[in-house]
């Protein structure tokens, strides 16, 4: 295997009381779509902070691009934070033009024609916007740079049925367009398992369980089967 | 299990199987029992991959293998064309054939089953199966 996009080893991290992190060692393979899954709480928003280099860790070791988290990997990193909101004068327009000008490898045909198929109003400030319309301009802002990282926390959350499909869509454009690593966090695990080549289960800030979509499904059935019986177990 | 359009064409899929193995085996069925014809153009990875759901890059590993199979050619720009050769898609059914034909005569077999009485099941299984 050729060297990981990202490499954890024996990181801890703690807020007050909670252990958020704790002893977590992974690997996220290049080229790979990889589904970060466990409960909320589990440790996967703040794992991403980890990577952005926006929350250091206590102990332990991150690579991430070959290097210790940093602005020098932040500029190769598309990040969609959780519960993201953008600024509320921007009109679509005006949002891709901010990306052409600050983002860097940001795409801004793909950008247009992406905000087309979904239905994005080009002249309306995000203040006017559904929840659903300004998490798909956030979205195309990750998704059409050419870098090779881009991390997702929840990107369907509370998104419609509708926004959702679109999502999707531009995800599999992204994926086949690009040789990128995703790394995406979801609780909507049967929207989006057809697209996971790698699957990480965190359970407490631990890595739980691992492996590739493919294989458990051949041993365990569908990976949203897989999610469930987990945090299941976890609450005996 | 779920059914997906793609095109005119309808596939099954089930996300508690392996996803590579279900969009070969449906392909190369299509193929083999002529819903896609000599020489028609398939649907393009990206269109798999949008109406089924699905990783764009299990739909091109799935048609790498149908190309080594013979069954689906590529043509620069054009896209992906199932073989226009009728005797190579006659072939790959024999094999399969002989293939799922010897692993049933070997299960019949083992269950302690002659040749004969396998021909009986056979018949009375087409007309009707096997009354209770």
């Amino acid at each position: 295997m050729s060297e990981p996009v990202i490499e954890a080893k024996v990181l801890s991290k703690r807020y007050g009381q909670k252990q958020a992190i704790d002893q977590l060692t992974l690997q996220v393979e290049r080229g790979s779509v990889t589904a970060l899954l466990g409960a909320n709480g589990a440790g996967k928003s703040t794992f991403f902070r980890m990577v952005t280099g926006l929350v250091s860790p206590d102990s332990g070791e991150l690579t991430v691009l070959g290097r210790a988290p940093g602005w020098q990997t932040n500029r190769q990193i598309a990040y969609l934070p959780d519960r993201a909101r953008w600024y509320k004068q921007y009109t679509t327009e005006g949002t891709l033009r901010f990306g052409e000008q600050f983002l860097p490898g940001f795409d801004s045909g793909l950008a247009k024609k992406m905000a087309e198929q979904m239905h994005l109003p080009f002249e309306m400030p995000v203040q006017g916007m559904s929840k659903g319309q300004e998490a798909r301009l956030m979205l195309i802002l990750c998704v059409c740079r050419d870098v090779p990282l881009i991390i997702l926390d929840e990107p369907f959350s509370g998104i419609d049925g509708a926004s959702r499909a679109a999502i999707m869509d531009g995800l599999i454009d992204a994926i086949s367009e690009r040789q990128q690593t995703l790394l995406l966090s979801t609780h909507e695990i049967t929207e989006a398992e057809g697209l996971f080549d790698n699957v990480l289960f965190l359970s407490k800030g631990h890595l739980r369980f691992s492996g590739s979509a493919e294989a458990l499904r051949a041993e365990f059935g569908s990976i949203d089967r897989l999610a469930r019986q987990l945090s299941e177990e976890e609450q005996l | 299990m779920k059914a997906y359009q793609v095109d005119n064409l309808t596939f099954q899929i089930d996300f508690s199987q392996p996803l590579y193995e279900q969009v070969l085996m449906q392909m190369r069925s299509l193929i083999a029992k002529g819903a896609i014809g000599l020489g028609e153009k398939i649907p393009s990875v990206r269109d798999m991959a949008h109406d089924l759901k699905i990783n764009p890059n299990t739909v091109m590993h799935a048609y790498q293998e149908l190309e080594r199979d013979g069954l689906i050619e590529k043509r620069r720009g054009q896209g992906t064309f199932v073989t226009q050769s009728g005797s190579r898609i006659q072939q790959f059914r024999n094999h399969f054939a002989a293939d799922y034909t010897q692993n049933y005569l070997d299960k019949m077999h083992a269950l302690g089953f002659n040749l004969r009485e396998i021909n009986d099941y056979i018949k009375t299984q087409q007309s009707g199966g096997l009354s209770q």
